[in-house]
This record gives structure tokens, C-alpha cells and sequence, in this order.
């Protein structure tokens, strides 16, 4: 699935306004609840740091192989693990599972509960003002990561001729 | 899932009463919802219902009141503000500030629309909110402690770095008049000393933390509302928000002002700022800006943080805002940006509001220039215009009560009746709040705005941008009756008292439900028929579909505020400038040899608003029609309305 689309999430932009947040539960669950949302972002005030976790659809996804009932299983069409609830039992082990800790349990439904990617148009990346989520191709993801790392490169080289400051 | 009627609600009152330790959770009214909307509209209830004019403001009985409105919470472009009111210690009437974040949504996810705090603890404590529980916790280890400190350590205690806190630093402790309350580090319910309203009641913070949902009436005519306000605000308007306040942040009105003639310099003497560019937004994105950060779930995102890496003004903070360069930068003289940023960090962690700080301190800078103050007065600091040391100096020892400082700490107003001898006519303010960074010389209704809002001289009760950066289609299309070069004109007084009236009804219901000023006043986006599209399928609350309704509220809400003050025995006298905007013609730049030609406007204000003009005081007919039989009985009972009414 080397064209399958991914949620790709840069810290350097987010301004930690959780707009995201806030669409992901309403699309999802009907309702502004961050605490029901399937992404978050961890905040520090602070230092200015923000960062959105998201989750990559893994493959293989270590949520969907420790899940004993069998509940989670990937979208052929967006490739997204999704959850059917029906078989869901809240034992939490997909929560334990993930890398990520893009996974939880939804507090009103018990059951576990992450991004589906809302079928393939994702709300976060549609209401994120700086564009810090971005939905694209894998391979155009790596490559993006690649260049905001140049960039911060550029960026002392810069600093040490006299041409921008720290 | 909260049983109010009316959805967007959470549905409670939170009431905290620290004398007894009582804690009650009161079902929400729908009366007051429905009459008052929310959030500035809730507190000018609640403090015209529980304070009186015998309500001393550092007593246990003023209220202290932190409201929400029903947007908070649900996703619209700009989602995380909040009211808060109290009978104000700095001037003595109506005391109310407004702040961002996202304490707010996070109150409402706990299940409250509002918090209500009377009394006084005996021993310093903060409110933990952790949804339904709710307790009183010691603060005894918190007192004296900065407000990052306070922040961190009480995130730490509980385990969440989600808790929201609403926090006092030394100088709300020490009751300082111009003392604010500060949100999550940097975000600054800045104006009228709220802080130390929570000072006096030994509240050092408040923490929430919330788990609950916010629901929408009609799911999906909200989701096009969410996509109508997204377009208005990223499309439509983007472009201007993006090269503005997203790239600059409030800065960029350092040159914007600059630009009028109105950049408030050196005591107010002046509009214009011979090193503007010194403490401009570009320099500061240049040189200090290092991260561009947000309110709750806004569009605008003109929040950012700024660094001085080194050096004895090394800082990381977020801000400082444009008011705040203002009243630091060039209203002390001062171009060291450097100095500024400091200052305006020292505010942040001691709860401080900047402008109120910044201008006492310029008057006092501008009382030893002229003579009135010596070195032995100040205790041997040389308070000359742009001393930036000294500057610095006396934010610390005005958070403090330090030996000239706490003269200062009581606000310019009292500071001048202290130190006497003539210092009473560089003391710039209106009902004993410190002047904003306006001019109405150069921005003739940023004068009246200054004159007639209930707070006193402050610039978000009804500051228009129309004039401030010509905003010709606007005008046309809000005032077709009038003529939209004189709108658009910020020397020409015509027509000017309408203008604020109907900016000052708007922003009434801006800050009830409660959205940005950045978005309603700069640029002017949405308007009352955006209140009419947003209200009713967000809440279920029909009667917000017609603009007329909106309207009474709007009206309803700033009669009320306005009509507390009158309670309190301010008439048309109490409505008015200093003498620098009146009498001084302003000296330079593009305003030069203007005045504020305030009376012109009060008596159009007046007029336009149904109040007597003599007095400046609402008629007993105008309450009645607004719904406020009560208020106008009791006015009237007390001797306070005017004789023809």
C-alpha cells in the first residue's frame, strides 16, 4: 500500500488551538467533548510546545493484533483500523498496545475508540488553521519530514553567517 | 448530558462560598439565558442582583463571577473566552475583564457555566474543579509563589498538565488595585483588579479540569455554521487576519496606530512615537517572536510567544500584546524591546494588568520630569522617559507594596491624590481606570469609548475600527443612513455617538456568547445577523433568529452594566476625559491641533440610547421597554433617575 494517505502531524506548526479536538468528537460522536476526541494534542502552555498525536494506521498494527475479540480491523478502502463496538469489551490491551497513545477508551461508550479517519476525509486536517495536519501519501510524508529537518539546518547555517537571528 | 432546556449550556452555577466552605451547583435559568444570553450579560445579573453600593470591593461580599456563554466549548473559529466581574477595587464601580485560552471550554466540559465565589478564607486556599467534584484545597504552600509556579505545581499535585488554572501571583496576594488574574500562564483577565478581588478572599487559583460534552440543538445546520464562520474567517478574510494578526500578532498595531497619529506616547502627551520602529510588530517578529500559539479553537491565532535569549531581560512569555508595548514602550518613552518583553513577563508571573502598571508608571515618570517628584520620592530612582531599568524596577516593587511602588500599587488615580501637588492632571484616566492605547484626538470615538464604557477607559467596550483603518464597504453597509466618508473619518465627531452606541450593543452580545474581539471589532466580520445565524441552532433558543431580539439583548445587557454604575451615583460628569485629550490639541502627526470633541458625541450617545441627556442617566421608560422594570424601581426608589423620566 505504498499510495495509502496518512495523517501527518508537524509540532514545529501546531499552535496547540485543538480545533482538531474539537471537530474530531463532533464528527465522530455528535458532540464537542475532547475527552471523546480521537486525536489530541499534548499541550505545554508554557514553553509553546504542541504537539497533535495521531494515529498512523500501522501496519501491521499492534492494537488490531492484541485485541482478543477481535474488534479492530482495517478499512480496505481508506486503510484505516477501525473498531466495530459490537465486539469491543474495554479490556484496554490495544491501549497498552500502541506505541502512539493514539488509542483510548471512549468514557461513555466503554469501548475503545481511535481515528477512522472519517472515511477518508479527515475534519481535523479541514479545520486546521497553520495546516500542522496534513492528510497525504506516505512517501510524501517522509519527504516532508526530511525537509523540515533541512530547514532547521538552514536555518543555524543562516544564524552563523549573520543572516537571521536565534 | 445535561438536562438544561436549552442546549450549548452546561447548565449549572457553580457557587463557592470560602467563608463557610459551602459549595453549591445550581441548575442554570432559563430566564437568564434566555434575557441575558450569557456571559457579560450573566455577571451584569449577578452583580446588580447580589452587591450593593455598600458592597466594598475587598469585602467577602463583593461577588467574584466568571462566566461562560453558550459558544464555549462547542467548535466555533474562536471558542476560549471567558467573563469575569466583580465590583472593581481599582476605580470602584462596575469592574469586568475579559481573557482567551481554554479554561473556559474546559469549565464548561466540567459541567458549569459560570462560578460564583462570596466570601472570605480564613486560610489561603485554590478551587479544584474535577467535573462533579469540587473541593477547597490549602494553598498555604502556594502562597507567595509566582503564577507559572503556582501553575506547575498544582498540575503537578493532581497529575494532569490538562488542569486549566486561573491563577494570582504576588501582586493580586498584596491586593495591588491594578492586580490581575492570570490563565494558564500568559493569558490575562487583565483590567480593574479582579486579581485582587481573589486576593482579598485568600483564593490564590482556580483549577478545572472537565470530562463532559458541549451539544449543539440542530447538529447539522451547526456544522454549517461551522463552515460559513471558517470561510468567513480563513477565505473571505483571511488574507488580511493572516498578514495581521497571524503573522505579527497584536503588534502589528504598532504600526497601524502609528499610521493615525495615535500611538498613545509619553504619558498620553503625544500620538506619535519617534522609535515606533523600534517596538514595532515587525521587530518583534524580527528579532523575539518564537512561537506563534492559540486560543481554543480559533482562526486567528494571534497569540505568540516571544524570547530575550539572554541578558538581564531574559525572558520566555507569552505576548506581550500590542496594549502592552503601548503602555511600556512608548508611553514610558521607552524603545528597549527587550525591556518591554521583560516587563510584560514580570506582569504574567506576579498578576499584573500591563496597561494599568505601564501608564501609572508613566505618570509617575512624567510627575519627576516635570518637577512634582524627586529621587526622594522615589526612592532614588531616576524616573526619566525611557529609563527602562527604573521601569522594570518599579513593576517589581508595585507587585510588592515597596516603598514608592506602593503608592503606585493604588492605581494613577490614588497615586495622585497621595503625592498631591498638582500631579492630579497627569493621572490619565476615566473613573480611575488607566487610558488604553487609544487617543481621542487622533480617533475621535475611541474618546467616547473611553468616556462612556461602564469599566472606565478601556478600548473593548466599544473601540471602532471603521475610522481606526478605514473600513469603507463596512460602513456602507451597517450605517446606509449616514454618510460613509464621515464614518470612516476618525477626526470627524459626526455621527460618532450612534456609531459606539450600536459597537458598544454588539460587543454586549460578543462577549455574552462569548466570541473574540478579533473577529466582531478588527476586522469587522460578523454582526448582528451573524448572532441571529449562530444562536438558535447552537442552543434551540428561537427567539435569537430575529435581529430585533438580539438587539434587546444587547441593549438590555449594557443598560444594566450601565445602570449599576448609576446605583453607584455616576452621572454625565463621571462620563468624560481627562484634560489632555480636551484641552490639549494633539502636538503632531496627522491629528495635529485636533481635540477630542467629546460633549458633540455624549450628547448623540445619550440621545441614541434613550437616556436623559442632561444626566447621562437611562430613563425610567427606556429600562421598562428593555424588560428592566425592576432596575428602573429600584433606581427610582433610591433617587437616582432623572427628573423628567
Amino acid at each position: 500500500m505504498a499510495l495509502a494517505k496518512i495523517l501527518f502531524a508537524d509540532p514545529s506548526k501546531c499552535t496547540g488551538c485543538r480545533a482538531c479536538e474539537l471537530v474530531c468528537s463532533f464528527v465522530n460522536k455528535g458532540v464537542f467533548n475532547p475527552a471523546r476526541s480521537n486525536i489530541t494534542v499534548i499541550t505545554d502552555e508554557k514553553n509553546g510546545v504542541f504537539i497533535p498525536i495521531v494515529c498512523q494506521q500501522c501496519d501491521p498494527a499492534p492494537c488490531m493484533e492484541s485485541c482478543p475479540t477481535g474488534a479492530l480491523y482495517r478499512n480496505e478502502q481508506t486503510w484505516a483500523v477501525e473498531v466495530d463496538k459490537d465486539k469491543c469489551i474495554g479490556c484496554k490491551l490495544c491501549v497498552m498496545a500502541c506505541p502512539l497513545g493514539a488509542i483510548k477508551i471512549d468514557p461513555s461508550t466503554g469501548t475503545s475508540t481511535k481515528c477512522n479517519l472519517c472515511g477518508g476525509e479527515p475534519a481535523c486536517v479541514n479545520y486546521c488553521r497553520v495546516k500542522a495536519i496534513l492528510y497525504i501519501p506516505e512517501e510524501q510524508a517522509y519527504y516532508l519530514r526530511a525537509r523540515e529537518k533541512a530547514e532547521s539546518l538552514i536555518r543555524i547555517y543562516k544564524v552563523a553567517v549573520g543572516e537571521a537571528h536565534v | 448530558m445535561s438536562k438544561f432546556k436549552y442546549k450549548g449550556y452546561a447548565g449549572r452555577i457553580l457557587r463557592v462560598n470560602l467563608t463557610s466552605g459551602n459549595v453549591v451547583k445550581e441548575d442554570l435559568s432559563e430566564g437568564l439565558a434566555l434575557n441575558y444570553l450569557g456571559g457579560i450579560g450573566f455577571t451584569a445579573r449577578i452583580l446588580w442582583d447580589e452587591t450593593s453600593p455598600d458592597t466594598d470591593p475587598l469585602s467577602p461580599e463583593n461577588r467574584l463571577v466568571i462566566a461562560t456563554g453558550p459558544i464555549n466549548g462547542a467548535y466555533f473559529p474562536q471558542t476560549g473566552r471567558l467573563e469575569v466581574a466583580a465590583r472593581s477595587p481599582l476605580t470602584g464601580v462596575w469592574g469586568s475583564a475579559n481573557t482567551g485560552g481554554a479554561f473556559a471550554p474546559e469549565l464548561k466540559y466540567a459541567g458549569y457555566d459560570m462560578i460564583v465565589v462570596t466570601g472570605k478564607s480564613e486560610k489561603p486556599v485554590y478551587i479544584f474543579i474535577d467535573d462533579d467534584h469540587v473541593e477547597l484545597m490549602d494553598a498555604s504552600k502556594l502562597w507567595g509563589k509566582t503564577v507559572s509556579a503556582t501553575t506547575d505545581m498544582i498540575r503537578e499535585k493532581h497529575g494532569d498538565d490538562r488542569i486549566k488554572v486561573a491563577a494570582i501571583g504576588p501582586a493580586g496576594e498584596n491586593m495591588v488595585k491594578m492586580s490581575c488574574i492570570i490563565f494558564d500562564y500568559y493569558h490575562a483577565a487583565g483590567r480593574t483588579g479582579m486579581g485582587a478581588v481573589m486576593g482579598s478572599k485568600n483564593l490564590k487559583a482556580i483549577a478545572v479540569r472537565g470530562t463532559g460534552s458541549v451539544e449543539v440543538y440542530d447538529y447539522e445546520k451547526w456544522k454549517e455554521v461551522m463552515e460559513y464562520a471558517w470561510y468567513k474567517m480563513t477565505v473571505e478574510w483571511g488574507e488580511l487576519n493572516e498578514n495581521a494578526l497571524g503573522t505579527y500578532g497584536t503588534p502589528s498595531l504598532v504600526e497601524i496606530t502609528s499610521a493615525i497619529g495615535r500611538l498613545p506616547t509619553r504619558n498620553h502627551s503625544t500620538g506619535v512615537y519617534e522609535d515606533a520602529d523600534k517596538i514595532s510588530g515587525e521587530r518583534m517578529r524580527r528579532e523575539f517572536r518564537v512561537k506563534r500559539a492559540a486560543c481554543m479553537g480559533c482562526a486567528i491565532q494571534c497569540k505568540y510567544l516571544s524570547m530575550v535569549p539572554h541578558g538581564p531581560y531574559k525572558t520566555l512569555t507569552g505576548g506581550p500584546e500590542y496594549e502592552t508595548i503601548m503602555a511600556f514602550g512608548s508611553n514610558c518613552g521607552n524603545p528597549n524591546l527587550e525591556s518591554i518583553i521583560h516587563a510584560n513577563w514580570l506582569c504574567n508571573e506576579y498578576s499584573l494588568d500591563t496597561i494599568s502598571t505601564g501608564c501609572t508608571i508613566a505618570f509617575a515618570i512624567e510627575c519627576f520630569e516635570k518637577g512634582i517628584l524627586s529621587k526622594d520620592d522615589t526612592g532614588g530612582l531616576e524616573l526619566t522617559w525611557g529609563n527602562h531599568e527604573a521601569i522594570v524596577q518599579l513593576v517589581r516593587d508595585i507587585a510588592f507594596r515597596k516603598g514608592f511602588g506602593d503608592i503606585l500599587a493604588e492605581g494613577s488615580r490614588r497615586a495622585s491624590e497621595i503625592i498631591g501637588r498638582g500631579s492630579e492632571r497627569y493621572a490619565i484616566h476615566v473613573k480611575g481606570l488607566e487610558v488604553s492605547g487609544q487617543d481621542g484626538r487622533s480617533h475621535q470615538s475611541s474618546g467616547l469609548t473611553h468616556a462612556t464604557a461602564a469599566r472606565g477607559a478601556d478600548h473593548l467596550t466599544s473601540l471602532s475600527c471603521l475610522e481606526e483603518q478605514g473600513y469603507e464597504e463596512t460602513a456602507k453597509k451597517r450605517y446606509p443612513q449616514y454618510d460613509y466618508r464621515i464614518m470612516v473619518d476618525p477626526l470627524s465627531p459626526q455621527h460618532k455617538g450612534e456609531l459606539i452606541r450600536d459597537l458598544e450593543d454588539f460587543y454586549c452580545i460578543v462577549d455574552s456568547m462569548i466570541i473574540c474581539k478579533y473577529s466582531t471589532m478588527w476586522p469587522p466580520i460578523f454582526y448582528f445577523e451573524d448572532v441571529a445565524k449562530i444562536i438558535p441552532p447552537l442552543t434551540g433558543m428561537r427567539e435569537f433568529a430575529d435581529v430585533r431580539y438580539v438587539r434587546k439583548v444587547a441593549a438590555r445587557i449594557a443598560n444594566l452594566r450601565k445602570a449599576y454604575n448609576v446605583r453607584l451615583g455616576l452621572t454625565r460628569k463621571d462620563d468624560t476625559l481627562p484634560d489632555r485629550f480636551l484641552k490639549e490639541p494633539m502636538p503632531a502627526g496627522p491629528a495635529k491641533g485636533h481635540v477630542c470633541q467629546l460633549d458633540k458625541m455624549l450628547d448623540e450617545y445619550y440621545e441614541k440610547r434613550g437616556w436623559d441627556v442632561k444626566t447621562g442617566i437611562p430613563t425610567k421608560k427606556t429600562l421598562q421597554e428593555l424588560g428592566l422594570d425592576d432596575v428602573a424601581e429600584q433606581l427610582e426608589k433610591a433617587g437616582k433617575l432623572p427628573a423628567t423620566a
